[in-house]
């Protein structure tokens, strides 16, 4: 288990970070030191300015203007080398930066990848899309701009400092002095400042939602006439995201001229103080005119260093986040030695099987385990060849069930065996081609049917395919696709039929050889011809496999040899449908409910059917 | 003869005057407040440099070459200092914090007018329009029109700032001036050419990283797929490509960018050296002053960020110019009639009655018309009874309660019983916010009311069950509900206003049999007076119904009762023994179980 995130310090986080992506770290002196060098650039000009005051220009008509062209060459030679150097390390960092958030996010996407199942439910899915695209982001703008604002300003602050003292120290000390509040105010706006534009952006996420919810809930609202209370709920939600938006644009109009005012005062006190002094300290002209351009210079990287602390804290928190999910247990983990499964058909064997959830565990005591868990001892044999139903109401966990055994989770408690290996011993690559799970709403992805049938066997040729689909018997349904199977399928497969979806996803399923087949059927139905297709393609995929069958519908159920009913975890029934259905219990309920309910008439209207159906 | 080239220069700034103007004019007292803010800032910035040249000519340089110092000078020149410093800063927050309220008011403005129109128009309106690229003419194209206002104030300050000190500078000394009046405007014109060439590059980034965000959405959708197959490696390499992408177009981008950053710090800093070599020499001739030349100096350092803003400002323009042209789009489109005023009213004792009614898809006034998917439908439903829609999928079942409900457009005649109506459409829609407010649609209805509607739809069990029943807070699109939770929530809306009439497209779809029973008997039970038409995809739903309208490729096949159409229309029978023919494999001993009950 991961450790709670709190007990992350921001410099734990980091240093964890820069171990992470190593390449941030390799030659980072050396992009310290073209920082630095171009740096120094920036305090050319004042010392050019003080040098030019005290050692060329004497006064009127006694300007030595051989020195002072010295001086003015050696500038420009000084600033264009530290212009170089700043390029340097602009690039340097920034490529360097781009390369290593390369590797965390491809690494990120695998780690993700391989999270079990039970980290993969709806809520999360949208979150952990968030951490591989913007807090990925975060991390690229801090550190193309925060980053060399770190290396840079950092440095030249301490350059300005030690020139500043180098002129003389009385002046340098009262700048230090008179300088300092800026960064306390600087924090305390900046604090304001961040929480207002926290509140900003969520209701700007509010106004989205509230803009989007006319959009696209335009036939509900019309449809009850409710237009008014639309239009007042809109207008309040822009109203309130453009209020929030002006109060942080007001804080954030403090920001600079805080700056602004400290640099006045010191430059005051630094004039006074040198005025003060005069030319008995040793002090000269040039360098109290040197300092009024430093004390600017000075302030400049100070004031953005502070909004640098910031960014610096979005992007630890985004780094966190990252950290968190890299920090998550993979899903089932391959075992060390593997062991093979036999050829063939498969028996699957439940041993005690108990689950749940991880995350709904985390801080719970061992005893109320039993509380939680979604299947609770279960146990089961599965003989080879065997078709078996699972039947139970939302929440049951018929679902749960087939998904231990196509290890997309490993149980909490207990074993599940599959031709007498137990399944956490099986080989990943094994256990794919010889466990096969179809869902009949399955996913497709924005490609060809051929892509997506292929994604079960990337190296299968086209020939392979259309022996596939020839056995389901879907010859004439695959050449009747408008482009065949280079028919694009539109996003989840959108262009297709459900029908069609489901034919894609079996042929899909045909092309690898499984012993073990989870079927998880379809809870809408599908007009009636794929329907006859479907049933004959998922016919022939079954014959001669254990099968599974997620049954939503009982006619399902009603087919398969043998029916086990799940009742909130714990399996109360298992026999034969026509044993269940004339037995009093849970089955025989639903049995008759759905008796009720695709009963299309009296028996009079069957009957008149009945007779004209023979007449005819 | 102007070249086609400064034509077209020509024609983008004029159609940019008039995207300001335009929106200036939605505000244009608080943008005049931040304008005088920005023009005071410039003048201010001058001021200061001639201050900070007020002291070192009559203070500093005084001091040091005749030693006495000069108490009254120095109080004077701290006093300048100081004084415009803070003129300078009240300046910038006050054209700072006008900006913001100019340009969030003018979103706010804009935002709700394209949301307004959005509430006015009909449905047929948003045919063929897609639901993202509206969302986003009143979200990110508004905020992408109005963040060229913020800077104005700024860069026009900027201009004025520009214009002074340039005549500051040729004032003071001819040659002073002419060295600024080189470096000013290629350091503007080297940032627009920056900022257009990096605009490229950050397109490109982003592009791709859309791309990528995209890919990574689906994969991590299609996560059970993946898994299933074990292509995590596989995926995880295919991200890889895309995400390599947007490194490489960032990077590209990043050299563009530290190769301008450098230029931007070393261009104005050999300016300044320039300045002090040619300063040195004037000061030599007597024709200047060290507190001049340091002025110079100082002013010239001050440009550095004006000018940047202005090319912001510039290669912004166009980023605003083509949101602004998709918002014009949606507020200058006329307002489409809706089909709902076409709707007459019913005489007494008709619930529903439709002579000649066809819908064509497409657009209307697209002149693409497609063929109609309703035609020629006649129905007459009386009071109080229930109407069974029953078609193959796209054989206009939708479209008919839609129409009927004046959500689509029509020809021939409709009319409709007076009184409150209401429709359960096929996707049941939820807005994020509370079961309640789901419910009530801002009306005010008794908490009394509300769970009678709940009890019928068979939903208070499980919302009673929610933490915070009827304040419960539904995600989005009520992501934290079920689909047959989901689908009770919308029934109970539509069964707590009572209605004369209630249309509903496939109300039972997502309920379990047990739960789709105890729904259609409450209906039979309580809706006694409500005339209903109801597209019925079940058995059990055609039974509750009086009659039935079989519908066939978008035309009305018969309305009669049920065991007539059976003995009738061999597909009729074929559609409602869908269910049938499963329940056939079932074991006959059972069925006639079933069937005593």
């Amino acid at each position: 288990m991961s450790e709670p995130m709190g007990r992350f310090t921001a410099v734990n986080t980091i240093s964890r970070g820069l171990k992470e992506a190593p390449i941030l770290r390799q030659g980072l002196g050396v992009t310290w030191m073209f920082a630095a060098i171009g740096a120094l650039g920036r305090v050319v000009v004042p010392i050019l300015i003080q040098q030019s005051i005290d050692r060329g220009i004497i006064g009127v008509g006694q300007v030595d203007l051989t020195a002072i062209l010295l001086f003015g060459a050696i500038a420009a030679v000084g600033l264009t080398v530290a212009a170089t150097c700043q390029r340097i390390a602009i690039l340097r960092l920034g490529s360097r930066s781009e390369k290593a958030l390369f590797n965390l996010r491809v690494r990120l996407i695998g780690h993700i990848h391989r999270l079990s199942l039970a980290d993969h439910n709806e809520q999360r899915r949208g979150s952990l899309t968030a951490r591989v695209t913007s807090d990925i982001d975060t991390l690229t703008q801090f550190f193309s701009w925060g980053g060399l604002a770190w290396l840079l300003d950092g440095t030249l602050v301490l350059i300005i400092a030690a020139v500043m003292l180098s002129y003389n120290w009385v002046l340098a000390l009262t700048a230090f002095f008179v300088a300092a509040p800026l960064v306390i105010v600087l924090r305390l706006v900046q604090k304001r400042l961040v929480v207002a534009y926290e509140r900003a952006r969520s209701h700007n996420a509010d106004m989205t939602t509230s803009i989007s919810e006319v959009v696209s809930g335009s036939r509900t609202i019309r449809a009850y006439g409710a237009e008014e209370y639309f239009t007042d709920l809109t207008r309040a939600a822009v109203h309130r995201r453009a209020t929030t938006q002006i109060r942080a644009n007001v804080i954030s109009a403090f920001l600079f001229p805080s700056g602004e005012v400290f640099s006045v005062l010191t430059i005051a006190a630094v004039v006074s103080m040198g005025v003060w002094i005069g030319p008995a300290g040793g002090l000269t002209a040039g360098a109290v005119v040197g300092f009024v351009f430093l004390a600017y210079r000075f302030l400049e990287p100070v004031a953005q260093f502070t909004e640098v602390l910031d960014q610096t804290q979005t992007a630890v928190a985004g780094l966190r986040r990252v950290m968190a999910v890299l920090d998550m247990p993979i899903g089932p983990p391959e075992a060390e030695i593997t062991r093979d499964l036999p050829d063939g058909v498969l028996d699957v064997i439940c041993d005690g099987v108990t689950f749940a959830y991880p995350s709904r565990l985390e801080g719970r005591i061992e005893s109320r385990l039993l509380d939680e868990a979604v299947i609770k001892d279960l146990n089961l044999v599965i003989p080879a060849g065997q078709h078996v139903a699972l039947v139970g109401a939302t929440g049951s966990g018929k679902t749960t069930v087939a998904r231990l055994i196509a290890r997309f989770a490993d149980p909490t408690f207990g074993e599940i065996r599959i031709g007498g290996v137990p399944l956490h011993l099986v080989a990943n690559d094994d256990l794919r081609v010889r466990v096969a799970v179809v869902s009949q709403e399955p996913f497709l992805f924005d490609d060809t049917v051929i892509a997506n049938v292929r994604f079960a066997r990337p190296e299968a040729s086209d020939a392979e395919v259309w022996v596939v689909i020839g056995t389901l018997g879907l010859t004439e349904w695959a050449e009747g696709l408008s482009h065949g199977l280079q028919t694009v399928v539109g996003g989840r497969g959108e262009v297709m039929s459900a029908g069609e979806r489901q034919l894609i996803a079996l042929i899909r399923v045909g092309l690898i050889n499984p012993g073990v087949l989870i079927l998880d059927e379809a809870t809408s139905s599908v007009d009636a011809r794929s329907e006859v297709e479907i049933s004959r393609a998922l016919a022939s995929l079954a014959r001669g496999r254990t099968t599974v069958s997620i049954a939503h519908r009982l006619s399902t159920a009603a087919r398969a040899d043998r029916v086990l009913v799940l009742d909130h975890g714990v399996l109360v029934q298992d026999g034969t449908h026509s044993e269940l259905a004339a037995t009093p219990g849970p089955y025989r309920v639903l049995y008759e409910d759905w008796m009720r309910s695709t009963r299309s008439s009296s028996a009079e209207h069957l009957d008149t059917y009945g007779e004209r159906g023979r007449a005819g | 003869m102007s070249s086609p080239d400064q034509r077209g220069r020509f024609r983008r700034l004029r159609s940019a005057y008039r995207l300001i103007s335009a929106l200036i004019s939605l505000h244009p007292k608080i943008f005049a407040v931040a304008l005088a803010g920005g023009v005071s800032f410039a003048v201010a910035t001058v001021a200061s440099s001639l201050a900070i040249r007020w002291v070192i000519d009559n203070v500093i340089i005084i001091r040091f070459d005749e030693p006495p110092l000069a108490g009254g000078q120095l109080l004077i020149g701290l006093g300048l200092v100081i004084g415009i410093g803070l003129l300078r800063s009240v300046a910038v927050v006050v054209r700072r914090s006008f900006a913001g309220i100019f340009q969030w008011r003018s979103a706010e403005t804009l935002s709700r007018s394209v949301a307004e129109r959005y509430l006015r128009q009909p449905m047929s309106w948003f045919q063929g329009r897609s639901e993202g690229d509206l969302i986003a003419r009143a979200g990110v194209d508004v905020e992408a029109t109005v963040s060229v206002l913020a800077p104005i104030p700024f860069a026009t300050g900027a201009v004025v700032l520009l214009v002074l000190s340039t005549s500051w500078l040729l004032w003071t000394d001819l040659p002073i001036g002419a060295v600024a009046l080189v470096a000013g405007p290629s350091l503007l014109w080297a940032n627009v050419r920056y900022q257009r060439r990096a605009e490229g590059h950050f397109t490109a980034a982003q592009e791709h990283l859309g791309d990528f965000s995209g890919a990574v959405h689906e994969s991590l959708d299609g996560v059970n797929l993946v898994k299933a197959y074990g292509a995590e490696e596989r995926e995880t390499r295919r991200l890889g490509e895309l995400a390599a992408m947007v490194r490489e177009s960032r990077i590209a981008a990043i050299r563009l960018r530290a190769t301008f950053e450098a230029l931007l710090e070393l261009v104005p800093a050999l300016t300044n050296v320039c300045l002090v070599v040619v300063g040195a020499v004037r000061i030599s001739s007597g024709d200047l002053s060290i507190g001049e030349l340091t002025a110079a100096v100082f002013m010239f350092s001050l440009l550095v960020f004006p000018l940047r803003l202005i090319g912001y400002v510039l290669s912004d323009l166009p980023r605003s110019q083509a949101g602004w042209a998709r918002i014009t789009e949606i507020l200058s489109d006329p307002i489409m009639a809706d089909p709902k005023d076409r709707i007459g009213v019913a005489p007494d004792g008709w619930g529903v009655t439709a002579v000649g009614v066809t819908h064509t898809p497409g657009r209307e006034g697209s002149g693409a018309d497609m063929n109609p998917t309703l035609r020629e439908v006649h129905l007459q439903v009386p009071s109080g009874e229930v109407l069974a829609v029953v078609g193959a999928t796209g054989s206009g079942k939708t479209t008919l309660i839609e129409v009927l409900a004046g959500l689509r457009s029509h020809t021939g005649e409709i009319r409709v019983a007076e009184g409150p109506q209401a429709v359960v459409l096929q996707e049941a829609f939820l807005f994020a916010g509370t079961i309640r407010a789901n419910l009530c649609l801002g009306e005010p209805y008794e908490d009394e009311q509300i769970w009678t509607a709940l009890d019928w739809a068979a939903a208070t069990e499980f919302v009673s069950e929610l933490r915070k029943g009827l304040d419960t807070v539904v995600g989005e699109r009520g992501v934290s509900l079920s689909g047959g939770q989901r689908q009770r929530v919308a029934l109970a809306r539509a069964l707590l206003r009572r209605p004369v009439l209630l249309l509903a497209d496939d109300v039972t779809s997502a309920l379990d049999p047990s739960t789709e029973i105890a729904v259609l008997e409450n209906l039979r039970v309580n809706l006694g007076s409500t005339t209903v038409v109801m597209v019925a995809s079940r058995p059990s739903t055609i039974l509750l119904a009086d009659q039935v309208a079989f519908l066939r490729d978008g035309s009305l096949v018969e309305q009669g009762l049920h065991s007539d159409l059976m003995s009738r229309h061999r597909d009729y029978r074929a559609i409602v023994e869908a269910f049938e023919t499963d329940r056939k494999h079932s074991g006959a001993a059972v069925t006639q179980r079933g069937r005593d009950e």
